[in-house]
């Protein structure tokens, strides 16, 4: 296990070192502290709107870091025939793959880590800057004064202040009113892409990083439509199978929607069923996601050793 | 073909040698393949082309302990592809190897193995000391065991200085100097390596060479591959020819060249114009200047008459008798090998 954790630490060095990890992480911080804009675009359901908004980014930067820094790592080894060192090594094929597969979804989850807490500080940061506060820092003052330049400044810093807190005692587990309910549903998107970031291994292990990024993107959009494609499937079905086509349309799309993942699992609760009323079962949804998530991750992992395990290396 | 058996032979100095790596029929064919994974007979392939090349053919070889052993050959001549073999790089169509009595891919072989590939590229966003680690760590050392020893080999291969560095601003020689610091990391008894001193200056291959033979010193064994012959046989022990995938001759470098004189190199300078020009008819070959002249005859009695000719105002500038160099013997056997 050391040798796989050596492999895994080093991967993790590689994507930190790596330019592209924080051209995404700042973006995602840049929309996640803007979320709170949209309060000024919406008319009803600010906060819905926002969290959405906010779960959102989390989610996709996730999926972009998993594809762009993943894609490439398997890949880059055998290209620059690093490979060539590791497998001299008294090591085995398969310590390498966990190896890589570990690093990068340590990296993904600090990332997801990093973005959550900006997250949670712009949530605060709403409550704390709101009118209704704004409204109290007036009514502290003293009868016809007006609120002062300094003193509006040290208002904001205390929001600062108290929203840091706050996103750092949430972040831990110790939810606060404002974001009881998104600590499980950061964590059901961490579990996602535990998937996702298996399938980039595994697609990284056979072709070129365009192909994998072109795959993975698909597994996602597929993984994230397989209920729908299920449905289709029922609409074909209702409709007769009658012709040729229509009988390779059903079977394919079922086999199709069989083999992918279905990422509906961790998704569908996220924005409005996590914010729905009554709230959802949080612990048998999440046993769910976990025990989902480790057998197919697990899966493909295995697949992508047998791909990695015999394999020449030109 | 019947496989030899592991062999342990006396030397002249009473030591026993085992063999530590041998090849037993050892074959690979390359073909274009995109997926290209292998369990025995089950063949995973994803081949746009039927096209096949035979990199390596039937390739019977053993490697002594503590000898240098050198397998040279033109490029592509299959000295890659077997180094990668050994190393389970690559696996091969037939045929099998041992490394240490073991099977390929046995751990404990590996753990005394030591491998630089050819033009080594390594992770750039490393430090020179991180990498070491990081290799280290792969063996299984224990923290301070190997930044003892990473720190160790920096010195011993001239780094000292720029183990904080990042690969990435290294220089093609410094790449392969640490290369070689990451085959060493584990102590290991046979040194594996492929083409350590191809695309370096002089001074950074005499560097490599004076390490080769320092690893001799201490007991290892060491196994490469080069096209550099004068470097090679400087160094070896023993060496093997490879040719279009097959070996073409193996032996002790005084046994494959003829021990005898071939020619005789007389450069002098003030040589009468008529003893030239008497030469210019005997000799081998005259390659006359403005001042200096050379001479180059088969036989003694001819490097005699010269040699006796040169007096009154001529003087000797040198004289070298010529011995069968390996280039020569190897492009004999190249020749021999293209023609038949």
């Amino acid at each position: 296990m050391g040798k796989v954790w050596a492999i895994a630490v080093n991967t993790f060095r590689e994507a930190v070192r790596n330019r592209i990890l924080y051209i995404l992480l700042i973006f995602a911080i840049v929309l996640l502290l803007f979320s709170g804009a949209v309060r000024e675009l919406t008319f009803s359901a600010q906060d819905k709107v926002i969290k959405s908004l906010g779960l959102g980014a989390i989610s996709i930067f996730g999926l972009l870091i998993a594809v762009f820094v993943g894609i490439g790592l398997v890949y880059n080894e055998l290209d620059k025939k690093t490979i060539y060192t590791i497998v001299s090594k008294p090591i085995d094929r398969w310590q390498f793959i966990l190896g890589k597969y570990f690093g990068l979804l340590l990296t993904i989850y600090v990332n997801i880590a990093i973005m959550a807490l900006f997250f949670y500080f712009a949530l605060y940061w709403q409550t704390y800057t709101s009118e209704a506060a704004l409204d109290r820092a007036y009514a502290a003052l003293p009868a016809g004064e007006s609120l002062s330049w300094l003193s509006y400044l040290g208002f904001l810093g205390m929001a600062v202040l108290k929203s840091s807190a706050q996103a750092v005692k949430t972040f831990f587990f110790m939810p606060g009113a404002v974001t009881a309910d998104l600590p499980p549903v950061v964590l059901m998107t961490a579990l996602e892409l535990a998937i996702i970031t298996a399938f980039a291994v595994l697609y990284s292990s056979f072709s070129t990083p365009t192909l994998s990024a072109i795959l993975t993107v698909f597994t996602f959009v597929i993984g994230r439509t397989n209920e729908d494609i299920i449905r289709y499937t029922w609409v074909i079905e209702r409709n007769g199978l009658d012709s040729t086509m229509d009988v390779v349309k059903y079977h394919g799309a079922q086999c199709v929607a069989h083999v992918a993942p279905n990422l509906k699992i961790f998704f569908s609760n996220t924005a409005y069923q996590a914010l729905s009323d009554p709230p959802v079962q949080y612990d048998r949804w999440m046993a769910y996601g976990v025990v989902y998530a480790l057998a197919y991750s697990g899966m493909i992992l295995v697949l992508a050793v047998l791909v990695f395990r015999r394999r020449n290396f030109k | 073909m019947p496989a030899p058996s592991r062999r342990a032979k006396l030397t002249e100095t009473g030591r026993t040698m085992a063999t530590v790596v041998q090849t037993i029929g050892l074959t690979k064919i390359y073909t274009l393949d995109f997926l290209d994974v292998e369990y025995g007979r089950i063949k995973l392939r994803l081949r746009p082309s039927r096209r096949q090349r035979v990199a390596l053919k039937d390739l019977d070889l053993a490697v002594e302990e503590g000898e240098i052993f050198g397998l040279l050959g033109p490029n592509g001549a299959g000295k890659t592809t077997t180094l990668k073999l050994l190393m389970e790089i690559i696996f091969p169509t037939r045929g099998s190897a041992k490394i240490l009595g073991r099977p390929l891919g046995d751990k404990w072989a590996k753990s005394c193995l030591g491998f630089l590939p050819e033009n080594p590229y390594f992770y750039d966003y490393l430090t020179g000391r991180e990498f070491l680690r990081y290799y280290g760590q792969l063996y299984g050392l224990g923290r301070r065991e190997r930044t003892r020893r990473a720190d160790a080999l920096l010195e011993r291969v001239g780094l000292h200085g720029a183990e904080h560095l990042p690969l990435k601003g290294y220089s093609k020689g410094m790449l392969q100097r640490i290369g070689l610091a990451q085959a060493l990391i584990n102590d290991p008894r046979i040194v594996i390596l492929d083409e350590p001193q191809s695309g370096l200056d002089p001074l950074g291959r005499k560097e490599i060479r004076d390490i080769i033979l320092q690893l001799r010193e201490e007991g290892k064994t060491v196994f490469f591959s080069s096209h550099i012959l004068s470097d090679a046989e400087m160094l070896c022990d023993r060496v093997g020819i490879l040719y279009g995938g097959e070996l073409r001759a193996v032996g002790k470098l005084s046994e494959l060249l003829s021990a005898r004189i071939r020619e005789y190199e007389i450069v002098a300078r003030g040589l009468p114009e008529a003893v030239v020009r008497e030469w210019q008819g005997r000799a081998d070959r005259v390659l006359a200047d403005k001042d200096s002249v050379m001479i180059i005859v088969r036989t003694e009695t001819d490097a005699r008459e010269i040699l006796s000719k040169i007096s009154n105002g001529a003087t000797l500038v040198s004289f070298n008798p010529r011995r069968e160099t390996l280039e020569e013997y190897f492009i004999a056997q190249v020749r021999g090998g293209a023609n038949g």
